[in-house]
């Protein structure tokens, strides 16, 4: 048995250590807000938070993740900076399939809460890893420029 | 002895009538049980000492049966195949007596009177005393038989005339058996069976000389090999594995890591995934003991300082293009700040392999990706050789070098290709 905290709440699971944590969370947990993209850390949209730190779900061994505080999609909107960084996504409609967009927002959140005042090069480079198929990169990058000067 | 012991026995009880009877049905119903233990014992001591002794690595394809044989060995004189080691007794070694085997493990001499070529390790084997030997092969013959024709060699004139091995085991091969040196403990000694010869490290750790032998005047301290760098592992504080804390170092061995001091990669990697890993502690803790005491080489690369980086992109570099592939690519898992994100298999900082000019390990991983198996869990590198160009992987790993090490890379497309061309 492995004790967990994510979003604040210790949770006990029975899952071998390997499994990686995207699968505890999405099959184990049924927390389903956190996506599986390509498996092995390339595309960015299984990302989730641990001690604040963007880490790739898909590839974080689950015994790596017990003892360390992880923070999902879900609960992101309940910290003020990631509660305006959902709210600059929907002014600046970003969105458009979706599926990707978990894990932008847990990449912006842990981005800003970096480098508060964030510029075009620092959000290319921070970014980077987060793959977006409907190419949504310009309405992502201002919307995180908009939580960066507000 | 059990044998012996046993026939004793029954000759005893044809004497002794009705007592030697039941003598003789109490012989049956446990000696052989006795037998049958030893011979169990002695196969699970065997699978032990082959695991150790790494046989699988050079036996197997990729895809194909343990042990069967046939993986290729590209030296500068021609191309070797591994031979089929299964119990099959048309196209393996079935039908090879006690004696052959041994001939074969300390003398490099197969059954049918064939001399072998040093890729098999039977210079560090001969150290192995029969009954080590012979456990092996006890193990060997409990297996499947697999029938699968050896492959010819592709050697030319004059490296092709195998009688040649027989100055050059003469010179090269003292076919003497593993003496404990009484001056040392008892844990030393068998650390230095283990990496001596078992685990036969200095195949690749020790440079070679002219005629492909090891040279013993630099033991263990590093060479090149299968185009990888098997670094320096005496007990040199710079260059070699002597600063490393002993749990660090029983760490790299037994799980393919030490956080700020190694990760095993490819050949290493595969010496860990189908050997070292199997070790218990207290033969791995014995390897440690001996490598610890091996004499300093000031040889090879250095390990970096650890340098203290901010988990945030650099801002100043030489090679633009390079951290703009590490932040698309690499630091999802590999971080900034040289840590690892999700694993501390990812860290980078300290490693040898990213403070060294010549970028051979880290390209080596960049082109063909990586993976360990160990009891704390799988852990893969992708392969970018197909992702990227040859002048991005040389831009990337500059970056790597002046990011992570402390040392200017000179890459160029140029040897990147050289690199993907190379067997």
């Amino acid at each position: 048995m492995l004790t967990l905290t994510i979003n604040d709440v210790d949770l006990e699971v029975d899952v071998p250590d390997d499994m990686p944590l995207l699968w505890v969370l999405r099959d184990v947990l049924g927390m389903t807000g956190t996506k599986y993209g390509c498996g092995i850390a390339q595309c960015g949209v299984c990302t989730v938070h641990m001690n604040g730190n963007a880490v790739r779900s898909c590839v974080l061994p689950v015994s790596e993740a017990a003892g360390n505080k992880i923070t999902t999609i879900e609960a992101i909107g309940k910290t003020a900076l990631g509660k305006r960084v959902q709210q600059a996504w929907l002014e600046h409609e970003v969105v458009q399939c979706g599926y990707c967009q978990s894990g932008q927002i847990m990449a912006a959140v842990a981005l800003l809460e970096k480098v508060p005042d964030v510029d075009d090069a620092d959000i290319d480079l921070g970014m980077a890893g987060n793959m977006c198929r409907c190419c949504t990169y310009t309405r992502i990058r201002g919307a995180i420029k908009s939580v960066a000067k507000a | 002895m059990n044998t012996q012991r046993y026939s004793s026995l029954l000759s005893r009880s044809r004497l002794f009538g009705l007592v030697g009877g039941m003598l003789s049905l109490w012989a049956a119903a446990v000696l052989p049980a006795q037998a049958q233990d030893a011979e169990q014992s002695q196969i699970e001591r065997g699978e032990y000492l082959a695991r150790a002794g790494d046989c699988v690595a050079c036996h197997i394809t990729e895809g194909g049966k343990p042990f069967a044989g046939g993986l290729a060995f590209e030296l500068p004189f021609g191309t070797l195949y591994s031979p089929n080691i299964t119990p099959d007794k048309e196209t393996g070694i079935g039908d090879w007596s006690d004696d052959d085997f041994v001939n074969a493990m300390q003398k490099g001499v197969g059954k049918d009177g064939k001399h072998y070529y040093p890729a098999f390790p039977y210079t560090s084997y001969t150290l192995m005393p029969r009954e080590d030997i012979l456990a092996i092969k006890a193990y060997l013959f409990s297996l499947e038989p697999v029938h699968q024709p050896n492959r010819d060699n592709d050697i030319g004139f004059p490296f092709n005339q195998r009688w040649g091995m027989m100055f050059w085991n003469w010179m090269f091969n003292d076919n003497e058996r593993f003496k404990p040196d009484p001056e040392q403990s008892a844990e030393w000694n068998r650390g230095a069976y283990l990496v001596e010869g078992l685990g036969h490290c200095g195949e690749c750790h020790t440079p070679r000389n002219l005629f492909q032998a090891r040279d013993s005047s630099k033991a263990l301290a590093g060479a090149e090999i299968q185009g990888w760098k098997a670094w320096n592992i005496t007990s040199d504080d710079e260059h070699g594995i002597g600063a490393w804390p002993d749990e660090a170092l029983a760490s790299y061995l037994s799980a393919g890591h030490a956080e700020g001091y190694g990760v095993a990669g490819g050949p290493m990697a595969e010496v860990v995934n189908h050997s070292l890993r199997f070790l218990t502690p207290e033969d791995i803790n014995a390897m440690v003991v001996y490598l610890k005491s091996v004499e300093p080489q000031s040889e090879g690369i250095k390990r970096p300082p650890l340098k203290q980086l901010e988990a945030s992109v650099p801002q100043q570099t030489d090679h633009p293009l390079g951290r703009k592939l590490f932040a698309d690519t690499c630091v999802s898992c590999h971080s900034w700040d040289g840590n690892g994100r999700q694993t501390p298999y990812a860290a980078l900082k300290g490693l040898r392999t990213v403070h060294d000019p010549e970028a051979l390990n880290l390209i080596q991983i960049l082109l063909d990706g990586d993976a360990l198996h160990t009891a704390n869990g799988n852990y893969v590198m992708p392969s970018f050789g197909e992702a990227y160009s040859n002048e991005e992987l040389a831009e990337l790993s500059n970056f790597v070098l002046e990011h992570f090490g402390e040392v200017e890379g000179q890459l160029d497309a140029k040897t990147v290709e050289e690199r993907r061309q190379a067997p």
